[in-house]
């Protein structure tokens, strides 16, 4: 079975705001609002350029982040959970 | 209703209505010198209502109706009738004001410039507001901060205060006795007796001010000024108002602009004119 | 992590080759957490989380003094809380102070306890598990 693929929504959907080595993140498409820590901004920034498993998410951050630890799909899984990722 | 009264407090204009007099007439002199609203237009309605038809007369009972309700909110003796209107007021703000953002906070001015005073209930920033307010500074409100959506200025909200159980002797001992209403005893809150905020906090009521430092303050702990980081100020402010999920975006963007501009602290304080002097020096740093 | 490299452009200014790190985090931690809305009047409780001291993943366990679960009996070890740890409650003991309702000779256990969840343990969704510096 293909791993999941997932997709985050365009830039123009979402609000962030750097608060202090924290962001707060406001979905408009679902009006929730979240307080998040890396690498939750660089993951939905990769996951903008289009649908990505978690092998491909970790090929996209590698290539502009030195890259500690590899449970990449347990952040997928947290992002989904909030609504701020989708499978694609 | 044959009993009612329109008040204008800040931006926001309440008609009261009530099927007994007395309430009416006690809110009437706790708010005597406001403003009626221009025209009579009214932005929410409470209503004084018997819970059922017979506790008109009969151990009169008071439930508050209005534009908004609490479905099961416990109705109170008539006896309590001024406190009815004063919640009936808050929960016409808390569920249905959509024009400012809410914060659960206090909030007093000086220069044209206002400390936001927020915390845990409690925590005494009602009282500490109230006390400011006669120490120089406007005060602007000790319930509600009301933020300008598009402008972020903050705007006054000067409704009466209300005391609790040991503040209401504090205040009683730096404020002439007109301004007061009656003493509630055995409310679920315990004592509380409401006063009215000073001349000039009335005739300014329509003076914004833009906000310039957040406290946390804590009475009854040894002295402290601790800094708290914003992404948790953001937090807090979040959980302390009633209205923020509601304004989507709008409420997002003035949350974060508030929180990202101003200077902030936590604060402890023994007594409150160790708190005066904290707040003092806090404010001249802010400048 | 190797050391920074310095790369001179023909202009002489100066550029570091280091990238930033990015820590993915452990399996269990927790890097999101969602406003939810305030109930019209209160002001309470900011932080909704709980912790259960042990987690599920080590119940019936005992707390040693490091924060690592062991068997129920061993010397010095805290007790097992019969209500799980408020946001607030971890938040005072990771500042090394004893909430209400906690034993103070318990607390640094406790401390340990959930610290070690920030390394990446189940049930730390809490505001206070987004503070940890890396």
């Amino acid at each position: 079975m293909a791993a999941p693929r997932y997709i985050a929504d365009p830039e123009d959907q979402v609000r962030i705001v750097a608060l202090d080595g924290l962001s707060v993140i406001f979905h408009a498409p679902s009006g929730m609002t979240h307080i998040v820590a890396p690498p939750t901004p660089e993951i939905l920034t990769a996951l903008r350029k289009g649908p990505a498993d978690a092998a491909e998410l970790l090929r996209r951050l590698s290539a502009h982040y030195e890259i500690e630890g590899d449970d990449v799909a347990a952040r997928l899984n947290e992002l989904e959970a909030a609504g701020l990722v989708r499978r694609a | 209703m044959r009993n009612s009264l329109a008040l204008q407090i800040g931006p926001v204009a309440f008609r009261v209505g009530s099927v007994w007099r007395a309430p009416i007439e006690a809110l009437a002199g706790l708010y005597a010198g406001y403003p009626a609203p221009e025209d009579g237009i009214c932005d929410f309605t409470v209503r004084l209502e018997p819970e059922k038809p017979w506790r008109r007369w009969l151990r009169p009972s008071v439930a508050i109706q209005g534009d908004y309700i609490l479905p099961d909110a416990a109705p109170l003796p008539l006896g309590m009738g001024l406190l009815a209107a004063e919640m009936g007021m808050n929960l016409q703000m808390a569920l249905g004001q959509k024009r400012y953002l809410l914060l659960h906070a206090a909030s007093v001015e000086k220069d044209g410039r206002a400390l936001i005073l927020t915390g845990e209930s409690g925590a005494g920033k009602s009282t500490f507001a109230a006390l400011l307010g006669e120490r120089g500074w406007r005060l602007m409100g000790d319930e509600f901060a009301l933020l300008d959506l598009e402008t972020g200025m903050l705007r006054a909200f000067p409704r009466a205060v209300s005391l609790k159980n040991g503040a209401i002797a504090l205040m009683e001992r730096e404020v002439i006795p007109t301004r007061f209403g009656p003493r509630l005893d055995g409310t679920p809150k315990g004592s509380i007796r409401h006063m009215r905020p000073d001349a000039a906090a009335i005739a300014r009521m329509g003076e914004g001010a833009r906000p310039a430092l957040l406290l946390f303050p804590r009475f009854g702990a040894a002295e402290a000024v601790r800094p708290v980081g914003q992404a948790e100020i953001f937090m807090r402010l979040t959980q302390a108002s009633t209205n923020y999920v509601a304004l989507g975006a709008a409420g997002f963007d003035a949350l974060t602009r508030l929180v990202s501009t101003i200077p902030s602290a936590a604060v402890d304080y023994p007594d409150t004119d160790t708190a005066i002097g904290l707040v003092d020096e806090l404010w001249r740093q802010a400048a | 992590m190797s050391d920074s490299e310095q790369d001179e452009t023909g202009a002489g200014a100066v550029m570091p080759s280091r990238r930033t790190v990015l820590v993915l985090g452990a399996a269990a931690a927790s890097t999101v957490v969602t406003i939810r809305p305030a109930l019209a009047q209160t002001a309470g409780s900011v932080l909704n989380c709980e912790i259960p001291v042990p987690g599920p993943h080590a119940a019936g366990s005992y707390i040693g003094a490091d924060g690592t679960p062991v068997a129920a009996g061993t010397p010095g070890a805290a007790p097992p809380l019969a209500r799980p740890l408020s946001g607030e409650q971890a938040r005072v003991l990771l500042r090394g102070s004893t909430p209400p309702g906690v034993n103070p000779q318990s607390a640094q256990a406790y401390a340990n306890y959930i610290r070690r969840l920030q390394a990446g343990m189940s049930g730390f969704t809490c505001y206070a598990s987004l503070q940890m510096p890396r």
